[in-house]
């Protein structure tokens, strides 16, 4: 039986072939997006993880999130450094440590922050040692840069670094341990170092000179209470900025800050435990300060990120049926081309459970092999997918599977055996000697 | 007891007027041969699917050692023509990307698991049509060894009742001649009853009996006008 389908489907291998991949490309494109939103998904979640709170000054929840946890280059207004000494003094605070965006080299954006956040990042570091000197960095697991090398940080992020800042070179004192996360990519300073590069730590120097400005003009996204005090134009913050002498890069690291703290764009917070969190949030929610969960912000975005999914594979589905209808079609169409093998089968006395079967069992075969097909190329886009997005975000997406699948793929298996059953049964209308004829 | 007893037999099709075929009786002793002769447009392709059926019957009675046709469903003909009937068509009917042995076997291997004799059985059908390698592809073989094919694979179940629809029509005489030996050699040695509808004249006269339809009536029926 099985002999006799082969030497079949060897007769019409270019059909079946056109059958094969037809059903494969439609099955393909289900595959990649289902895998590729989980990824997407389960990545960013694993991302988020490491951020229990995050408080800011009052804006855009989801860009806070975004910049924080994707390193995602984006201005993001600055809140009065008092607000970070205070949750660091909280007692409902484990720890809570200051990002400062502003900078990158050769790609990598450097993020000033303190000791606390490179021990939540990394537990424990891969290679050397922490900072402890405000010429010092500790490196992501994907930054291409050994221990002793040294890093001359460019003013802006990533691919718009504008000017060389000549006041300050890092060396790298240590590497962190893989996260699979945005991360990995990062470049951790001593948050004093910012801000002493960027003149925030110096008598007379207004906010505008601050990190967070990428426009080279200044300010558009800075709360109009911060740039009031403004007095100086742009030319002239531009002098200031250029003016000031070399950092002492031997300095050593100082983690206390008081009231005095310059401003920040964001403070990661641990608290001690949820109902901490929870109590936290709803202080720093305020006119002036912003608190969020990250996971929770981002959940709100994978809603979204789900609907497109269910649009895609609503288009997916549409797409597959039309491919399943232009099948049967085929199918009745080359049976009804076949009409005379058939009744030939049946006059030498094969029996009709067998015809019948070799029929379906060619279809139901073309549909196993299109599905087969379909799975591997689904992985392969959504590898080729996800590799392009991993080398983007530095967020590490993993293809898995789930219970549903399961459920999918029997669905198809169940709807392909009915169908192929369809250009079976046409074949009993038939009398033999009708089809002898044909 | 494949004896065949005809009686009233009538085959029409939809929108004909007139019957395709029309049988009043017609009766062949169990293990006896006939030859069916006629021009095109006579019935005698009506008659073999009747015969085999392959075709419904629209009234009368066409009983094979008391099994009547006419009152089977389609479904309950196949099983009979599996059980009883060896048929050989004009056309071959071979499966093309199939060796000679598995064209041979195929009606078996669609239905059951073949037997070590069956294979055997096989084999020495294929010496006997003189297919020098069982194993070569058939649509690479030439007409005659095709319908020597169809001959052997027609003749594996040892079946009680033989029919050729005009078998040696599309073969050169040569041919033609081989396969005829080769039909009637084999009927006889399973003493089958043999029907053989043809217009090649030296066939017909090598079977017991003729018949000539005409317009699906028997014209001439030597033993039937002697019995009148």
């Amino acid at each position: 039986m099985i002999g006799f389908i082969l030497a079949d489907l060897r007769r019409f291998a270019a059909g079946a072939l056109a059958v094969i991949a037809l059903i494969g490309l439609s099955v393909a494109l289900s595959v990649a997006v289902t895998l590729q939103e989980r990824a997407v998904r389960q990545g960013s979640a694993r991302a988020a993880d490491r951020f229990d709170l995050l408080v800011g000054a009052a804006g855009s929840e989801t860009q806070l999130a975004l910049s924080v946890v994707f390193l995602q280059p984006a201005p993001l207004p600055l809140m009065p450094g008092a607000v970070f000494a205070k949750l660091a003094a909280d007692p409902r605070v484990a720890w809570a440590a200051p990002v400062g965006f502003g900078d990158s080299s050769l790609g990598h954006p450097i993020v000033g922050t303190t000791t606390a956040l490179v021990e939540a990042l990394s537990p424990r570091l891969a290679e050397g040692a922490l900072f402890a000197r405000l010429g010092e960095a500790v490196v992501g697991a994907d930054v291409p840069l050994s221990v002793g090398a040294e890093i001359k940080p460019l003013h802006g992020a990533p691919g718009s670094a504008s000017e060389t800042h000549t006041a300050i070179a890092y060396t790298v004192t240590g590497r962190m341990s893989p996260s699979g996360t945005a991360w990995d990519r990062a470049i951790l300073v001593p948050i004093r170092a910012v801000w002493a590069l960027h003149g925030l730590e110096r008598p007379g120097i207004t906010l505008e000179e601050g990190y967070g400005r990428r426009d080279g003009g200044g300010g558009a996204g800075f709360p109009a209470r911060l740039r009031e005090p403004l007095a100086a134009t742009v030319a002239e913050q531009r002098r200031q900025l250029h003016r000031h002498g070399p950092i002492d890069r031997d300095a050593a690291l100082d983690e206390r800050f008081d009231a005095q703290t310059p401003p920040v764009p964001a403070v990661v917070v641990k608290p001690r435990n949820v109902a901490d969190a929870y109590r936290l949030r709803r202080e720093y929610r305020s006119e002036t300060t912003l608190a969020v969960f990250p996971a929770e912000v981002l959940t709100r975005l994978y809603r979204t990120l789900g609907d497109g999914r269910r649009i895609l594979l609503g288009f997916a589905m549409a797409t597959q049926g039309l491919v399943l209808a232009a099948i049967l079609l085929v199918a009745i169409i080359h049976i009804g081309s076949r009409r005379r093998q058939i009744a030939a089968l049946r006059a030498i006395g094969a029996p009709l459970r067998a015809v019948i079967a070799i029929i379906w069992g060619e279809m139901f075969l073309l549909f196993l092999a299109g599905l087969g097909l379909g799975i591997g190329l689904g992985i392969a886009i959504a590898r080729l997918v996800s590799g392009h997005l991993a080398a983007a975000t530095g967020i590490a997406m993993e293809l898995g599977w789930a219970g549903e699948d399961a459920r999918l793929l029997l669905g198809f298996l169940g709807l392909a055996a009915l169908l192929s059953l369809i250009p079976a049964l046409a074949v009993l209308r038939d009398s033999p000697a009708a089809g002898l004829r044909a | 007891m494949p004896a065949l007893e005809i009686e009233g037999l009538e085959v029409r099709f939809p929108g004909l007027d007139a019957a395709a075929l029309s049988i009043a009786r017609l009766h062949l002793p169990k293990g006896a041969s006939l030859a069916v002769t006629g021009g095109s447009g006579s019935g005698k392709s009506t008659l073999v699917n009747v015969l085999a059926g392959l075709a419904p019957i629209t009234r009368g009675r066409l009983s094979w050692g008391g099994t009547d046709l006419a009152r089977l469903s389609a479904l309950q003909r196949d099983r009979f023509r599996a059980r009883s009937i060896g048929l050989v068509l004009q056309e071959f009917h071979l499966f093309p990307g199939l060796s000679a042995f598995d064209n041979v076997v195929l009606p078996i291997r669609l239905s059951r698991r073949l037997s070590g004799e069956e294979a055997e059985r096989a084999r020495s059908l294929l010496d006997i049509a003189r297919i020098a390698r069982p194993r070569q592809a058939v649509e690479t073989m030439s007409r005659g060894e095709m319908q020597r094919v169809a001959v052997a694979r027609a003749l594996l179940g040892r079946p009680q009742i033989v029919l050729a629809d005009e078998p040696t029509a599309s073969l050169d005489r040569s041919a033609g001649r081989d396969v005829a030996q080769m039909l009637l050699g084999l009927a006889e040695e399973c003493g089958a009853t043999l029907i053989v509808v043809t217009h090649d004249a030296a066939l017909a006269e090598r079977l017991g009996r003729q018949i000539r339809l005409d317009a699906g009536r028997v014209l001439a029926d030597p033993v039937q006008d002697r019995a009148a």
